[in-house]
Parts: C-alpha cells; sequence; structure tokens
C-alpha cells in the first residue's frame, strides 16, 4: 500500500512540474498563437480563398494581406527555413552558401525589408542524413506560428527527395541546393523549384566546348564519362552521353556509376587504357583528385572538365596535382565566381559580403546563397503585392508563367513555364583554372585592387553550346526512382 | 611534367604486375601497422579496440596541425620546428614532426586508458569493447569537425612524385609506407623480447599470476595503450601520405573507416597474434589490390566498389575453416 | 493475494507472469493510458513531450517506435542469447527491402531494368515491386529477415564472442554493397527509393480501408492528424511485439536461451541443444529487426542503402546496454533514451538560443554556452553558420554526449537505466530502513 501512495505521489508531483514548465511555454506562445487559429481556415483550404479570409488580424497593422503560417503579421516579419547540411561531407561549402543567405536578408531588412515586411531566415542543420533532414523539414513545416513561410534551401538531392511530396502536400515551397535535373518529375510533386543549369545540361555544354579544345590542340576527340552511383553521377553522365551522341563523339568508356567505394584502380585502370582525349566527371573532390592524379601519373593524356561540384579549389589548389590541373581541367559551373568583374549583382554581393563577414574567406559559393536570396525576396514581393503571404500562394506564384527572378548576371534569368523545354537553363560557365593565381584571403582583406582569386579564370560566360541549344527535352534527362 | 617523363608510355601487362604488386605492399603496410595497435592492446588488455578508427584519425589530425598549421592540438601556442608556411618540411622534419605526432596519440591512449578502461578491469570482454565504441563515437566529431571537406594536407616532402620502373608508375610514398612498416613491426617484434614486453606478454598469459609476480600490470595496460594508439596514428598517417587517394591530406571520406577495414586483418590472423596481423595484413590487401586491378572487367556484374568488400568475403571464409584465424589462440571451452 | 510480500512467490505461474502484482498491472494500465491520452494531445499530459521535444514532439516519438521495435530483437539476440551481433542494420535493411520489393510502386511486377546498360535511355528504368498491402508485406518482411537470420547462423555458430561481433560487422558491409548492386531494389545509392505507406488496404484498391497518410476522423467521433494516426498504429504494433516478446522470454525457449548465454557449454550438457537454440535466437531477432526495419522504412517514405550502416547497428548495441540488457522495460527505456536524448538536446538549446536576448537568469548560461561565430564570443556550442576554432554544433555535439554516455553507463551503472529504476524502487521499498 504504502508503494502505491509513493508512487501517487510521484506521478503527481511529475505532472504538477510539467504543468508549470508546459504552461510556461503557453503563456510566451500565446500572442501569435491566437492570429493563427483565426487564419486556420483561410491557409488550409488553399490560395483561392486565401485572399477574403485572414485578414481580420492583419488588417490594423498592414493592410490586406491573408497569412498563414511562417509570418508574423503583427510584427510584420517572414520567416524562412534553411535545411542545410552544417556538420556533415558538404560543411564548409554549405556553412559559406547559408553565411551569404544570411548576409543578403541582414541587407534586405536594413535596407527596410519591402512594404515594411523583414525575413528572419530559421536555419536547422541535417548533417546531410536523411532522417535528421526529414525531422528538420517536419519542424520547419509544422503548421504553427513556428513554421516558415518557405524553405529557401534544402541541402543535397537525398534529403529533397525525401521531403518533397510532403513538401507538395504541406504547400511548402522549397528551393534545392542540388542541381540534379529531377526536381520537375512529377514523383516530386510540384512544391520543388530548382534553380539554374542542371548536371545534365551543364556536361553538354561542358563536353562540347572540351571537344572544340581538344581539336584545337590537335587531338581526336574520343570521351570517357565518369560518374557516381547515383542521380547526381547519373545526371552528369546522361548529358555527357548525349552530347557525345549528338556531336559524333565516340564514348570510349562509360564508367557511370562505376566510382564506388575508396578503391578506384578499376576505374583508373580502364580510363588509362581507353586511349581517351577527353574526360568528363561527375565525381566528389576526392574522388576527382583520386582518379585525376592517378590517371595523369599513369600517363593518361587528356583534357578534363567536369560538373560543378566535382572540383573544389580548396582541395585541389593545395594539392601536389595543382600544376596538372591548371594544366587540363576546366572548371564548369553555372554561376559567376568570386570577384568576376562587370556583374552588378557580384558588386553588390561583394560590398555586402564584405562588410558583413569580414571573418571568412573569399569563396566562390557566396553566389549561390545571394542567388537563392533572389529569388526568395522576388517570391516574397510577388506575394505581398498580391497581398497573400500564404503558403499556398508562394507556390501558386512559383507556377505562374509570368513570374521570372534576374539574377542580375550572378546566373542566367530564370522563369519557370509549365512546358519542361521551355523552363530548362540552357546556359553554363566555363573556366581555365590556374593555380599560380590562387589567392585565398579573408573578406575582411579585400580591396578592388586585390580582390583575391579561387584560381579561376573566366573562358566563356553565359556558353550555349549548339546541343544544349537545340536539344529538345520532353522531360528530365533522369527520371526519378518511384 | 610527369607525363612529360613517361611520354604518355602505354602500361604493358607485366608493369600492371609490378604497379599492382606496389600497392598490395603499400596497402599491406598500413594494414599491418593498425592492425598491430589492435592486437598489441587485444594481447594486453583482452579489449578489441573499436575506437581505432577515431584514434588513428586523431593520430593524422596531430600531425596536420603540427606541420600544416603550426601549432599544437587545443593548445595556443606555436609550433618551433613547424616549416614556415608555404613551404613543405624536409625529410628529417618531416620524420620528427610524425615522432611528436606519434608521441601525442600515445598521450591519448594513456588518457583513454585511465579514464575509461581501467575501471573497467574484470568486466565481461563484450562491455569493454562496448566501451570503446563509446570513444569511438565520442571522438569521431572532433576529427570530422576539423578535417572539414576539403580534408587537411599532411605536407608531405615527396609529394606525388613517383618512379618509373619500366613503364610501371611506382609513387615514392609506396616505397615510404613499406619501410615505415617494416621498421614499426620489427620494432614490435624486439619490444616483445625487453623486459616490458616479456612482462606485457606474462599478462596477456595470466593477469593474476603476473601480478603474483609483482608485474605492474596497470603500468602493462598503460604502455600496451599508448603503443596500439601510437601504431594505428602511424597506420593512418602512412595511409594518407601514400597516395591511395593522392594528394597526401588526410580526408573526411576515407579516413573513419579505414579501421573497420582493418578488422578482417586481425580476424584472420587472430586477435592476439603479432604475427597473424603481418600475414593477415599482407594476404587481405593482397586480395583486395588484386580484386580491384584485374576483376575490374566484370565491375558492372560484381557491383562497383566490390574490391571494399572482397576483405569481408575473406574473412569469412577463412572463419569457416579456422574459427580463430590463421595464428589466434584457441578458447578452451569449460563448462 | 492481492498486496502480500512483494518477491513471494506462491507458484511457478505466479513466477512467470508478465505483471506479478496487481500494482505493476494497475501501472501498465495507467502508463497505457497516459500513452494514449499523450497521442490525443490531452492538455497537461501532451505538455510533458512537448517540453522536452517542443510542438512537434509526435515525429521524433513515431519514429523512435519503429526503432524500439527492432531493439526488442537485439535484446533477444544480445541480452537473452548473449550472442553480440552488430549486424542488426543489415537484418533491417532484408526486411525494409522485402516490404519494398512486394509492396513497392505499382499494381504488377515492374521490369527491372538495371541501371546502367544503356546510358542515356533511362526511360526504362523500374524499380521491381508488387503494389501488395501492408498486411502482406508487414509478415513477409520479418519472415524473409528471419530465414536470412538462419541462412547465417551456421557461420555465426562457429564463431564465439568478439569474433561474432566482427563478423556481423562484415554483414553490414556486405549488405551495402549489395544496396549498390542492385538499384532496381534499392533506389539511387544517394536518394534510395520510396516505400509502401502504412495505408492498410484489402487488397490494390484506391482508397484504403483505413487511411494512414491522411488527416481524417476515425470512428465519426475524433479528428486525428497524420501523426497522431501513424503514432497510434506504431504504438499498437509495438505494444502487440513487447507481449509477444514477454511471452517468449517468460516460456521454455526463453529459459531455454538464457542458459545459453549463462553458460553454453553447461546449457549443453544440461539438454538444451545449443545449435538449435542459437540458430532460433538468430531467427527471432532478425524477424524483430525486419518488422522494424520495414515499418521505420514505411513511416519515412523513402530510404537510401547508406541508411542501413553499421552506426544504425551500435545504436541497438547502445539501446541495451543504456536500457539494461536482458529485460525488455530496459529495452524500451534504452530506445526511448538513445533516440530521443539528441532531439532534447536539439530542442532545448534552440530554447536556450532564444534566453540570449531574453535577459533573464538563463542569459549568462547562455552566453557561456553559445557561440554565434563572431569575434570575441567564447563558448564550446555554435549555433552560427560558421564554426570558429574548434567549437561544434549542438549535432556533433549530441554525437560526443551520446559516446560519452555510452562510456559513463557501462562504468557506472552496467545494469543501464533498468538497474537506476530497480535501485530507486528497492529504495522506497525499503524506506525509511537502509536494510
Amino acid at each position: 500500500m504504502r508503494r502505491l501512495k509513493v508512487l501517487l505521489a510521484l506521478l503527481l508531483a511529475l505532472s504538477m512540474l510539467a504543468a508549470a514548465c508546459g504552461g510556461d511555454d503557453d503563456s510566451s506562445g500565446s500572442d501569435d498563437g491566437g492570429s493563427d487559429s483565426s487564419d486556420d481556415g483561410g491557409g488550409d483550404d488553399g490560395d483561392d480563398d486565401g485572399g477574403d479570409s485572414g485578414g481580420d488580424d492583419g488588417g490594423d497593422t498592414g493592410g490586406e494581406i491573408a497569412t498563414d503560417y511562417g509570418v508574423d503579421a503583427e510584427n510584420k516579419i517572414i520567416y524562412v527555413g534553411l535545411n542545410a547540411d552544417l556538420t556533415g561531407p558538404f560543411a564548409s561549402l554549405v556553412a559559406e552558401i547559408v553565411a551569404a543567405q544570411e548576409v543578403y536578408w541582414e541587407v534586405f531588412n536594413a535596407n527596410g525589408g519591402y512594404q515594411g515586411w523583414t525575413v528572419e531566415p530559421v536555419v536547422l542543420d541535417s548533417g546531410y542524413q536523411t532522417d535528421i533532414g526529414i525531422q528538420n523539414y517536419e519542424t520547419l513545416a509544422q503548421e504553427s506560428s513556428d513554421g516558415v513561410l518557405m524553405i529557401t534551401e534544402n541541402t543535397g538531392s537525398p534529403i529533397t527527395a525525401a521531403i518533397a511530396e510532403q513538401a507538395a502536400e504541406d504547400n511548402v515551397l522549397v528551393i534545392p541546393l542540388s542541381w540534379a535535373s529531377l526536381w520537375p518529375d512529377p514523383t516530386f510533386g510540384s512544391a520543388i523549384l530548382e534553380k539554374q543549369t542542371t548536371y545534365c545540361v551543364e556536361a553538354m555544354n561542358g563536353v562540347e566546348w572540351l571537344a572544340g579544345k581538344v581539336e584545337s590542340e590537335g587531338l581526336d576527340p574520343a570521351l570517357a564519362i565518369i560518374g557516381r552511383p547515383g542521380e547526381y553521377g547519373e545526371d552528369g553522365s546522361v548529358g555527357a552521353a548525349l552530347a557525345a551522341e549528338e556531336l559524333g563523339i565516340p564514348v570510349v568508356y562509360d564508367g557511370t556509376g562505376a566510382v564506388a567505394g575508396d578503391d578506384r584502380s578499376a576505374v583508373i585502370a580502364e580510363l588509362v587504357s581507353s586511349g581517351a582525349t577527353m574526360v568528363w566527371v561527375t565525381l566528389t573532390p576526392g574522388e576527382l583528385l583520386d582518379i585525376f592524379g592517378n590517371s595523369v601519373s599513369q600517363g593518361l593524356q587528356a583534357y578534363w572538365s567536369g560538373s560543378s561540384p566535382s572540383f573544389n579549389y580548396l582541395v585541389h589548389m593545395p594539392s601536389d596535382f595543382a600544376a596538372e590541373f591548371s594544366e587540363y581541367y576546366f572548371q564548369s559551373q553555372y554561376q559567376a565566381p568570386w570577384a568576376t568583374p562587370g556583374i552588378a549583382g557580384m558588386e553588390d554581393l561583394i560590398a555586402a559580403m564584405v562588410e558583413a563577414r569580414p571573418e571568412l574567406n573569399i569563396s566562390d559559393v557566396f553566389t549561390t546563397g545571394w542567388i537563392e536570396g533572389i529569388m526568395a525576396e522576388t517570391l516574397i514581393r510577388a506575394a505581398i503585392d498580391q497581398g497573400d503571404l500564404t503558403r499556398a500562394n508562394m507556390v501558386a506564384i512559383s507556377q505562374d508563367s509570368s513570374f521570372s527572378v534576374d539574377f542580375k548576371g550572378l546566373s542566367a534569368n530564370q522563369s519557370w513555364p509549365a512546358d519542361y523545354n521551355e523552363a530548362v537553363v540552357r546556359s553554363s560557365w566555363i573556366y581555365d583554372v590556374d593555380a599560380t593565381k590562387f589567392n585565398l584571403i579573408p573578406l575582411g582583406d579585400y580591396t578592388p585592387e586585390n580582390p583575391g582569386s579561387t584560381g579561376l579564370i573566366p573562358i566563356e560566360q553565359d556558353y550555349t553550346g549548339s546541343v544544349a541549344e537545340n536539344y529538345v527535352f520532353d522531360g528530365p534527362c533522369i527520371e526519378a526512382s518511384g | 611534367m610527369i607525363t612529360a617523363v613517361l611520354q604518355f608510355a602505354q602500361v604493358g601487362a607485366g608493369a600492371t604486375l609490378i604497379q599492382t604488386l606496389v600497392k598490395a605492399l603499400a596497402l599491406g603496410s598500413v594494414y599491418v601497422l593498425i592492425a598491430l595497435g589492435f592486437v598489441i592492446i587485444f594481447k594486453a588488455t583482452q579489449v578489441l579496440n573499436f575506437a581505432a578508427g577515431a584514434l588513428s584519425m586523431a593520430g593524422a589530425m596531430f600531425m596536420t596541425i603540427l606541420i600544416s598549421d603550426g601549432g599544437f592540438p587545443l593548445l595556443p601556442f606555436a609550433n618551433p620546428l613547424a616549416p614556415a608556411e608555404g613551404e613543405t618540411a624536409g625529410i628529417v622534419l618531416f620524420f620528427v614532426h610524425v615522432l611528436i605526432a606519434l608521441a601525442l596519440a600515445a598521450i591519448l591512449g594513456l588518457v583513454i586508458e585511465r579514464v575509461a578502461i581501467r575501471p573497467m578491469v574484470g568486466q565481461p570482454l563484450f562491455a569493454m569493447a562496448v566501451i570503446t565504441l563509446g570513444i569511438e563515437i565520442a571522438i569521431r566529431p572532433f576529427n570530422l569537425d576539423a578535417t572539414a571537406l576539403e580534408g587537411r594536407q599532411l605536407g608531405v616532402p615527396w609529394g606525388a612524385n613517383s618512379w618509373d620502373w619500366g613503364g610501371a608508375v611506382v609513387p615514392k610514398s609506396y616505397l615510404v609506407a613499406v619501410i615505415v612498416a617494416a621498421i614499426a613491426g620489427v620494432s614490435v617484434l624486439f619490444f616483445f623480447r625487453t623486459k616490458l614486453g616479456v612482462a606485457m606478454r606474462a599478462v596477456a598469459f595470466d593477469q593474476e599470476a603476473a601480478m603474483a609476480q609483482g608485474i605492474n600490470v596497470g603500468r602493462v595496460f598503460a604502455i600496451a595503450w599508448a603503443m596500439g594508439t601510437a601504431l594505428a596514428a602511424l597506420g593512418a598517417i602512412v595511409y594518407g601520405m601514400a597516395p591511395f587517394p593522392p594528394g597526401g591530406s588526410v580526408s573526411q571520406e576515407i579516413h573513419p573507416l579505414l579501421a573497420l577495414r582493418v578488422l578482417p586483418v586481425i580476424v584472420l590472423g587472430g586477435l592476439d597474434s603479432v604475427a597473424g596481423a603481418i600475414y593477415g595484413g599482407l594476404i587481405i590487401a593482397t586480395a583486395e589490390v588484386f580484386a580491384g586491378q584485374y576483376l575490374s572487367q566484370w565491375n558492372s556484374t560484381l557491383g562497383s566498389g566490390y574490391s571494399t568488400i572482397v576483405p569481408y568475403l575473406v574473412m569469412l571464409f577463412m572463419l569457416l575453416v579456422k574459427p580463430y584465424g590463421l595464428f589466434g589462440t584457441p578458447e578452451i571451452r569449460r563448462v | 493475494m492481492a498486496f502480500n510480500r512483494p518477491l513471494l512467490r506462491t507458484s511457478y505461474e505466479q513466477d512467470a507472469a508478465i505483471f506479478p502484482s496487481y500494482t505493476q498491472k494497475g501501472m501498465a494500465a495507467v502508463f497505457g493510458v497516459v500513452l494514449v491520452l499523450m497521442g490525443l494531445g490531452a492538455p497537461y499530459i501532451s505538455a510533458v513531450p512537448e517540453f522536452f521535444l517542443g510542438a512537434t514532439w509526435i515525429n521524433p516519438i513515431t519514429n523512435m517506435l519503429p526503432l524500439a521495435i527492432a531493439a526488442l530483437g537485439i535484446n533477444i539476440l544480445v541480452g537473452v542469447t548473449g550472442q553480440v551481433s552488430l549486424g542488426h542494420a543489415f537484418f533491417m535493411g532484408v526486411g525494409a527491402y522485402t516490404a519494398v520489393a512486394l509492396g513497392g510502386n505499382g499494381d504488377e511486377w515492374q521490369a527491372c531494368v538495371p541501371f546502367h546498360e544503356e546510358i542515356g535511355l533511362l526511360e526504362e528504368r523500374g524499380q521491381c515491386g508488387l503494389g501488395l498491402p501492408i498486411w502482406v508485406w508487414l509478415p513477409f518482411s520479418g519472415a524473409v529477415a528471419a530465414a536470412v537470420g538462419i541462412l547465417v547462423s551456421p557461420a555465426a555458430m562457429k564463431v564465439r564472442g568478439l569474433y561474432l561481433a566482427i563478423v556481423t560487422v562484415g554483414l553490414v558491409f556486405i549488405g551495402l554493397h549489395l544496396g549498390r548492386m542492385f538499384p532496381e531494389y534499392a533506389g539511387d545509392f544517394e536518394s534510395g527509393r520510396k516505400w509502401p505507406t502504412l495505408d492498410f488496404k484489402l487488397w490494390k484498391e484506391e482508397t484504403p480501408l483505413i487511411e494512414f497518410t491522411e488527416d481524417g476522423t476515425w470512428f465519426g467521433l475524433i479528428h486525428l492528424s497524420e501523426e497522431q494516426k501513424q503514432y497510434f498504429l506504431l504504438m499498437a504494433l509495438l505494444g502487440g511485439f513487447i507481449l509477444l516478446a514477454k511471452n517468449l522470454v517468460r516460456s521454455r525457449t526463453g529459459r531455454a536461451l538464457q542458459a545459453i548465454r549463462d553458460r553454453d557449454i553447461a546449457a549443453e550438457v544440461m539438454g538444451v541443444p545449443e545449435f538449435q537454440y542459437k540458430r532460433l535466437g538468430f531467427a527471432i531477432s532478425s524477424f524483430y529487426a525486419g518488422i522494424g526495419g520495414a515499418l521505420w522504412g514505411s513511416y519515412l517514405g523513402r530510404r537510401s542503402p547508406v541508411d542501413w550502416s553499421l552506426f544504425l547497428s551500435v545504436d541497438f548495441i547502445a539501446i541495451i546496454l543504456i536500457g539494461g540488457a536482458g529485460t525488455i522495460a530496459g529495452t524500451m527505456l534504452g530506445a526511448v533514451f538513445v533516440e530521443l536524448t539528441p532531439e532534447v538536446v536539439k530542442h532545448r538549446t534552440e530554447w536556450l538560443a532564444e534566453q540570449i536576448d531574453a535577459s533573464n537568469i538563463f542569459t549568462p548560461v547562455a552566453n557561456f554556452l553559445l557561440t554565434t561565430g563572431e569575434s570575441g564570443d567564447f563558448g564550446p556550442i555554435n549555433i552560427g553558420t560558421v564554426a570558429p576554432g574548434w567549437t561544434m554544433s549542438v549535432f556533433q555535439w549530441n554525437f560526443v554526449i551520446y559516446g560519452v554516455l555510452i562510456v559513463i553507463f557501462l562504468i557506472f551503472e552496467p545494469l543501464g537505466l533498468y538497474g537506476i529504476w530497480i535501485k530507486i524502487r528497492n529504495y522506497w521499498k525499503r524506506w525509511p530502513f537502509s536494510y
């Protein structure tokens, strides 16, 4: 009997403790919680009735703006989410991208925002692990005042694929940090807003340009393709193969999906004996370093290029093969790297970054974060103009054929018509790698005379080859696995 | 450049064989070093050290911090011996740094033994092994945080230079790996003939009897952990400087898994056999490298990256034939 | 007999009962009611998980449930039979891929075109899947995993102790390679493929009989969100599997397995056939792993081959060691502790970050622990995006905490959380007397 009493007393004490703690949370959340409940009806049913409902609380502070989740209508704050890899394999790149987007919003807010609305980014770390990425998504997408309006960055194909359907269901618009060409696929729903050139188109342009380079050196083009398994590698390899077919270049070695695990000797052996004069890779920087270094040491004479993420100046410039990379490797990208002169957007970016984050080193990927900011800002402005800051309306705007984004020269301007063939971005950037120019400086040391360099010298900007130009896409290059 | 030296020579069959053999030897050397670390710790303390992955990588990280950053790990001091920024150390200075890094790794091993292993003496073997799993998990984030995506440079003096042996390209690092492993292996064998080594063997044979003979078992434990950690760290450093992925760096992609690849080696050789670690390392590495090179035309059938599971397949097969490895001591089972 | 002296048993039936006393029966009932009320979002009761896990507390908890089912399996193998296995992730994968092959996309057997056969012409790429309902694929995922467990067991019989642990590590790596080799089953190596949903269908009809992936009203009474439905489904399944495991452990089979754990040769001498029971232990453990893996994949919707890695196996070892090996209550405590602690740390750190600007008693703590990465702001936990020096994010600290907890539990409390519970219980039982 005594045991039971003690237990009951314990349970009672526990529940009181819980009630006290819970009460605390409730009171802090109640002021914006109230506005949610009045908006629920309007937001859930979609964009049609979103406009006429929910104006009750926004009315007294700022015009007739409908809101549902992730917007603090009272203080005119819009929350946007970043589901980023800050500790996983891509941490050092993604941290810089996130930093750039944060600076973008700091500048946006410092300039007074848009019609008094400011934007607060909410950054969650996924560590590039799918289950944590899904949990983060659930946190960002929750239908309460703690949620966000849209996700302005979602790192990586695996996590984007994992949340895509749910995002479509929840009407949460997602800008993926992934250039795989499968996001418009119906399997992934309608909420993934693909940006910039896909790996597939990039490979088409890259192979075509590389073929010209090889011919100008007096060699016969013979293409070798190497890619990782998975959608990233396959997307690039498919683009390269399509370009080779169109241009009549023989594919002497096809190593699509052949690079897995950490022993690449089989790939290297076949590549070296294939007699290739040009190589297109879709790899990670570590894999490229291994395959490039060993193939060059073993006497392969070929010109190399690969999709943007394959090359990383932080890995390759200090390596023992910096000289060989300078000689044989050409970097392909879909945006302007650090301090490219004559680009309006780049001047804004440099001024803001140098001011706000002097302790960071210069980086090419700031552009990516900046571009995400431009996309989100354009969407938010359009939504405010329409008086409808609901999640459903963000998705609706992104699907509107008249919606387009001007990247101020940082990347090819983009719009999202329903027809994939019209929507696809067909240009990319091609750079010469020059290790002697490589000069990584902190942003604080930046001067216009000494802007620092990531070792990339522009060769072709906004380049569209004949293959990419004329290719009729009846859909993405690779299909999603259902 | 290298390419000019080689004149784009087409690699012949004989040259390929030599290249493959040397690579197998070099990879085998790395395996032997890490396996020796496992075996010494197991012999003296009966602990299967699952933390070898994190500890070996930590050792390699110490090396990069010493030589590339010019500092000491976690301490705000400058390293007076470090080469000037942008320069590479000479060969002698490089190996001096290797020794300092190994000393630091040994200290890490001592601390872990004192904090986590000593209180567990007498507990079941499995519990001790799981403690090391906990240590692995706890140390790994520090390694990954410090390596970052781009890896860390080891500042190898001879870089990725290689010799041309009649068409066969042999990176200098491969030979260094073999020499380092040979020196370490011989030192370990000699160590077991010193007084301390004999004490360690006595402890391995029977702890209580050894204590009764006046052997300080605690000291033997500490030394075994220091040696084991240092050997594992040496393995990771050698792996980083040999161009398995070239560039002489410690990488986030590969180093954390290195010790797991050595598990088949110690199972093949026997958990408590020094000779077993040496033979096992060479056998497994040879199987792995030769399978990677000569079965490559069946890549699409076998699945890309098949060579990484060759060690496990060899291990499974061996266990069916000899359950305690080639040289391991069978457990005597009593009711 | 109701409230007689504790631990006084007058019959074997009593000794083997699931709940030996009415107190325990009552407590179990109260606990069950609390779980249901929590799922329904009852005030005060659901405030507890909300305090620890934030407003979306139901997601981490539901995510834990399939893992708890799999943990029951590892408890039977490691805790009850005494066979150390690090291969649990492999068996979970076997179950999960059985589920996806039977329940996966399409309503007929999809053509399995290997990925790399014709580059550039990947339109025909499809995954194999029969589109069968959950009542087919769930039992099969357990059965196939158990069959694979039996298949592997002769090799595992040969080796003992730590050698067995290493062999099972090998299994995990071979499993990962198989995932790479058969993308028609496993999907892309990175993004994986879609798992069948938890919806209960009779056969292949369009609208499921009981829907678990849409918000809806049950029995015309209670409106439940999708998350709540899945919580209740998985909680009910977990409850069923706990009963199954409990009954197994207290039966003749369970006693034979424990005899093998305690000393296998002695058990054999006493007439317990060692080989048969070890094989049975493997089969049962793999069965649970397969079910858990299938449900986990189904709950998360999309899994890739890399998810069935060694780290997952290590999680399970940690679960039973932290919880208390050999007991089902301990296993459940361990599962809750191991899977939810990182979430709690994450949520409370976010809360702490808010206190920096709030200027209350927590502000100095927050300032000491957290850093945003600006110069002059020190702290071990980095909440900014750019880490200065060796500071790490909450995410990385969670791993450190996890590792350290494993070490601490093994050193100071080898019986785990269950052991701590027993100590507390005994203390109160004897109170106010110390003996």
